[in-house]
């Protein structure tokens, strides 16, 4: 069985010959640029000294190539535009060194500031003449969006355009890029492919601020954002109206482009939950939200053979029954460290309607803090709740961090291997 | 009287600034004290919405608009507090840690503290321990209150409080500590005097510090 069969029956509720693994599929099932040097230098792939990519610049994610995607045992391979989350494309790679001392290649438009503070900062696009649009502390490990533009003074100078300047066609570039990049991959591997398509990630706080405009106007404020979700709901509504209609215009022709040689789409990494509960309430999300991901969900469902994807960080028990009536598939990264997220009652109450993506080893404490021994007991324990009857796919929560002992790391994926044979 | 107070009270729970802003000027003009309207009009009513968001009827974007609103009224009540007698209850120097730029938990607490009587001392976010020092030594914080959202960035928490340690002023503060990956049992193994879940029980855990100076 090939990896692609393996994650096809696994997204199909089926037992494949083994859990299938996911490192690199998205921007949240990943790894820092350190780690993945450091593991790469560990498993013996690269000569010292040898940069890693940056492949994805906003959380500083490293490049998952196939030798090291082969040697942990991955089944999923990314697939996605060109354009990063600063506007500017991923390619021209440069040299350049991370906080953490690291050999890496950049974009050749990541341009970046050190101030005198040691903090650095990124421009959109790579444009200097705007000021930047993110900043990364000293010492730290990725950017974080920088508040710009001006706050929002009356409510009548709003207008829908200023929060939807981010959004519009795919390329024509970039859809001939999908189309010959997912025809390598298929015919070049045998993994399933995960598109990341961009565009449906209705009121994604991270990108909220605009990180990749140099100028953004309308509503851009966090604050203002969240509280815009209970006092301009209209307004709020109208925004993911218009891009999903966006979406729904764009979605034909990817899918013109890439048939179904996917198997997974990403749709959203939108976080509703915060560690102890939704971020909003149920009914916020079935008002808000709901509608326009269950109309992009009904498009992929009714015209194409991809399972889809939501990323939801988070304590958000109480909206995963809205979730799945919203049509998706897969839920990443099953934080299980946040209150009321007990892997075996996600399981139970909700593993014959979703994929659990995600939820493999606790990143919050065990992975990072804990011994090598802490890991390998949680990995076992969660391959055997998550992964009874299929439907799961094994990834820690969330992207791997800097600062993770590489110990640690090999004894989460030399566990995966000794113990993903079904039956669990 | 009582209908003055209560207009307050309803238009921050609601969220509602101007409302909020009308009701404080008219308990204002119709002679009503300061202190009165400050404790029963709005202190009560954030006391009422860390209820509900403990409760899980209000959320972070419910509180935040109660929050602005009661900000909006306290705007207008402040003179007034300052020819009176009003007490505050104390005095939180409130900030992330170095490296932490995630600030919406730690401004919800600030929030949070000043809609319970407090002075709050925000200093923002990124901050460096000398920062926390200096609120204690030259701001006169009674409490400081830092958050991490990072675990890479946690372990500052535990060189701000060698750093307060250092400079001899640990015995004059009570150290509050939150954030996504923090937990009790961190809060002790690294010398906190309490830790908080959420914005509403920070309150309750300031108030009751506060009764041990």
């Amino acid at each position: 069985m090939n990896s692609r069969e393996r994650i096809t029956l696994a997204l199909n509720h089926s037992e494949p010959d083994m859990v299938p693994l996911d490192l690199g599929g998205c921007g949240q099932t990943g790894m820092h640029v350190d780690t993945v040097y450091l593991l790469r230098q560990t498993l013996g792939l690269d000569a010292p000294g040898t940069p890693v990519k940056v492949i994805e610049p906003y959380q500083m994610l490293g490049e998952i190539k196939l030798d090291l995607l082969n040697a942990i045992g991955g089944d999923v391979v990314s697939l996605g535009t060109t354009g990063t989350l600063f506007g500017f494309k991923a390619e021209g790679w440069k040299p350049w060194t991370t906080f953490g001392g690291t050999p890496v290649l950049v974009p050749e438009n990541f341009d970046t500031e050190l101030s005198a503070d040691g903090n650095l900062y990124v421009y959109a696009c790579g444009d200097r003449s705007y000021p930047p649009s993110a900043k990364m502390p000293a010492g730290g490990f990725y950017f974080d969006s920088l508040s710009r533009g001006e706050p929002v003074q009356q409510d009548t100078e709003l207008r829908l355009e200023d929060n939807l300047e981010e959004f519009g066609p795919i390329s024509e570039d970039d859809i001939s890029h999908l189309q010959s990049e997912s025809r390598r991959l298929y015919e070049q591997t045998d993994k399933a492919i995960m598109m990341v398509f961009p565009g449906t990630g209705f009121g994604d706080i991270a990108l909220v601020p605009g990180p990749m405009l140099k100028e953004p106007k309308g509503i851009r404020g966090i604050e203002e954002w969240y509280i815009s979700t209970v006092s301009r709901q209209k307004f709020i509504y109208q925004i993911f109206e218009q891009q999903c209609e966006i979406a729904l215009q764009n979605l034909p022709r990817v899918y013109e482009a890439v048939g179904d040689r996917i198997s997974v789409v990403w749709l959203s990494g939108t976080d509703f939950g915060a560690q102890y509960g939704p971020f909003i309430s149920p009914k916020s999300y079935r008002n808000l939200y709901k509608p326009h991901y269950r109309r992009v969900n009904d498009w992929i469902h009714s015209n194409t053979q991809w399972k889809t994807f939501m990323h939801c960080c988070g304590s958000i028990l109480p909206l995963i029954p809205d979730i799945i009536d919203s049509g998706f598939d897969i839920l990443n990264p099953v934080q299980t460290s946040a209150k009321d997220m007990d892997p075996q009652v996600l399981k139970d109450r909700f593993g014959a309607d979703l994929t659990f993506w995600g939820g493999g080893v606790d990143t919050q404490h065990v992975l990072p803090f804990g011994t090598a021994d802490d890991v390998r007991q949680m990995v076992r324990e969660r391959l055997a709740i998550f992964g009874k009857g299929g439907g799961y796919v094994f990834n820690p929560i969330h992207n791997v961090q800097a600062k993770v002992p590489v110990e640690n790391l090999l004894a989460m994926y030399d566990t995966v291997r000794q113990f993903r044979s079904y039956p669990v | 009287m009582r209908e003055n107070i209560s207009a307050i009270y309803n238009a921050i729970l609601e969220g509602d600034v101007s409302a909020t802003k009308d009701g404080v000027q008219a308990a204002l003009d119709a002679g009503l004290d300061a202190g009165q309207i400050l404790a029963e009009g709005m202190i009560a009513a954030m006391k009422e919405v860390g209820r509900l968001f403990e409760e899980g009827d209000y959320f972070v974007p419910e509180m935040l608009i109660a929050a602005r609103a009661m900000q909006a009224g306290l705007g207008l009540l402040k003179p007034h507090l300052l020819s009176s007698d009003v007490k505050s209850a104390g005095k939180v120097a409130i900030g992330t840690v170095k490296g932490d730029l995630h600030d919406i938990g730690k401004n919800l607490v600030a929030l949070m503290l000043e809609g319970a009587g407090f002075e709050v001392i925000d200093l923002g976010v990124d901050v460096a321990p000398e920062k926390f020092v200096e609120a204690i030594a030259v701001g006169g914080a009674n409490i400081v209150a830092f958050s991490a959202l990072l675990t890479t960035t946690m372990p500052n928490m535990k060189i701000t409080i060698d750093a307060i340690q250092h400079a001899g002023l640990r015995d004059k503060v009570k150290v509050i500590i939150g954030g996504a990956p923090v937990t009790e049992e961190y809060s002790r193994q690294i010398g906190a005097d309490g830790f908080s879940s959420d914005a509403s029980r920070a309150v309750s855990l300031a108030q009751s510090l506060m009764k041990t100076f």
